[in-house]
């Protein structure tokens, strides 16, 4: 029972750190952005190549991770989503299209067989039976801590305060003097920063693999579904409850059902509530 | 040359024209009144000027010219704009929602908080309630008070008085009086209540099917007989 909380506290701050990322950009942007789990692979595998390949600090590759996971952001914003205009379909289907070129791209440069990574930082902690890596507990403590700072940002800055306008009614921040496309570019960038820091962590409790980028993204894609919004609390409290129910299922009933619950938690909120359990739209 | 004018102005939805070559102008410290009936282009004049449709024609603004600036540069050259539908930030504080109009006028933020609390004392009693708990009175004045956060030169009110009681109506009559008596605001307020437009402006436009039909003082207009009874009840 320690366990299954310790875990699900564990891997729930690590979730509300991976969720954070889209559900900005679904708040501001008021798009889904398929390519999401992509900032996840390309962190890890930036992580990866700086730190344990080239010996870089664990610290300068967390960074390098950040501001590659920022560099794409960016470029993602300038490239397709704004020449793209308003399409959320066309955005949709290019981010998508996107996800699996970078994937391509990832096997082309370190090859398609899985990577370990070694652990941030190593040893365990044995808690009265529970078994606590110090890696997990660095991406659990470093994602609240992330995540406090962003709730900061966003509530007493004027670019955050900005944002939070975009995300609620967009006309009304354009008349306010916001240029939306900077706070739209800003929002990409974080979100990419995001995405890639969790990137490092996700990789720290499973492996490098191309194809890492889908689960981060279903458990993102949940997160919004279940939320049904873009608030940073609200997104805390739905990662803890897919965190838990996946932590739940994994040691209670069978490992491998562990994503499923996650998929099925989706598909029942879409036929039960369909605006979310919380259907306000606010970061 | 004008303090604001608007020279030839034609606006486009898609390739729906909306606005017909309107000209206008207003001295500083002026408060000019636009009227006419729903749909007479009353609000696509005033989103033209703010750069929110494509358009022909001019806007200047003591000589500079607004065509081609983005929104977030016209507010930064000191026009304010407080729209119809408010457009506020629904699940933020009233104080928040003053603070995003303040994005381009980060040094002025005493100074205006205090103008907006002396106009609208309501405001600072509820400076942390949700805009979207409150009644439409105060939502409008949020607006404005948003409007004046931005430190606008010149400041486009589109229908303050729509749904209020006529007591909120004379405070909002009496922020306008005092907007441009104490801090010389110029002020366009767009208005089909004809009666509360005449009481405070200089002159009026009249405005149909994206047309101006007639200017003038409330006395000159008083005077056609057809444009009395359409829009002055008498």
């Amino acid at each position: 029972m320690l366990q299954i909380l310790i875990q699900g506290f564990l891997l729930s701050g690590l979730y509300a750190l991976i969720a954070m990322g889209f559900t900005l950009i679904f708040s501001v942007g008021r798009v889904l952005d398929l390519a999401y789990g992509a900032y996840l692979l390309i962190g890890g595998y930036t992580y990866f190549h700086f730190s344990q390949t080239l010996g870089f600090p664990a610290a300068a590759g967390l960074a390098l991770a950040a501001v590659v996971g920022c560099a794409m952001g960016l470029a993602k914003f300038r490239l397709i989503v704004k020449p793209l205009g308003g399409g959320h379909v066309a955005v949709e289907i290019s981010t998508l299209i996107l996800a699996v070129v970078l994937q391509a791209g990832v096997v082309l440069v370190f090859g398609d067989s899985s990577k370990i990574l070694l652990p941030i930082v190593p040893g365990v902690e044995r808690l009265e039976g529970a078994t606590v890596p110090y890696s997990n507990l660095l991406a659990a403590v470093a994602s609240w801590i992330i995540l406090l700072g962003l709730y900061c940002f966003v509530r007493f800055t004027h670019t955050g305060r900005a944002m939070q306008a975009v995300s609620m009614d967009a006309r009304g921040a354009v008349i306010s003097g916001i240029d939306s496309d900077r706070i739209n570019a800003i929002t990409w960038m974080i979100s990419g920063a995001l995405g890639a820091l969790g990137g490092v962590f996700f990789a720290s409790y499973t492996q490098l693999y191309p194809g890492m980028w889908v689960a981060p993204l279903i458990i993102s894609v949940a997160v919004v579904i279940v939320g049904g919004i873009g608030s940073i609390i609200g997104t805390l409290v739905v990662a803890h409850i897919v965190g838990f129910m996946e932590i739940t299922v994994s040691a209670l009933i069978a490992p491998e059902l562990r994503g499923v619950v996650t998929m099925l938690l989706i598909i029942g909120v879409l036929v039960l509530r369909p605006r979310g359990l919380f259907g306000r739209e606010e970061i | 040359m004008a303090y604001l004018e608007i020279d030839g102005l034609s606006a486009f939805y898609g390739r729906a024209q909306a606005l017909f070559g309107v000209s206008l102008e207003a001295d500083q410290g002026d408060i000019i009144a636009v009227i006419g009936a729903n749909g007479a282009g009353k609000s696509t004049l005033f989103d033209s000027v703010m750069g929110l449709t494509r358009t022909q024609g001019d806007v200047r603004l003591e000589g500079e010219s607004l065509i081609g600036m983005g929104t977030s540069t016209i507010v930064r050259r000191g026009v304010g704009y407080a729209p119809e539908r408010f457009n506020l930030f629904p699940y933020m504080t009233v104080r928040d929602n003053l603070l995003v109009g303040a994005y381009t006028a980060r040094e002025d933020i005493q100074n205006n908080l205090e103008m907006v609390h002396a106009l609208f004392p309501r405001l600072k009693e509820r400076e942390g309630q949700e805009t979207s708990t409150q009644s439409g009175g105060e939502r409008q004045m949020v607006s404005l008070g948003r409007a004046l956060m931005t430190s606008p030169r010149l400041l486009f009110v589109d229908e303050p008085t729509i749904g209020l009681a006529p007591r909120v109506c004379n405070e909002i009559a009496e922020a306008l009086r005092r907007l441009r008596g104490e801090f010389g605001l110029t002020i366009l307020i767009a208005e089909q209540n004809a009666n509360f437009a005449l009481s405070l402006s200089d002159r009026i436009y009249v405005l149909e099917s994206g047309r101006v039909t007639a200017q003038g003082t409330h006395d000159e207009l008083s005077d056609d007989e057809t444009l009395a009874a359409a829009y002055f009840g008498h």
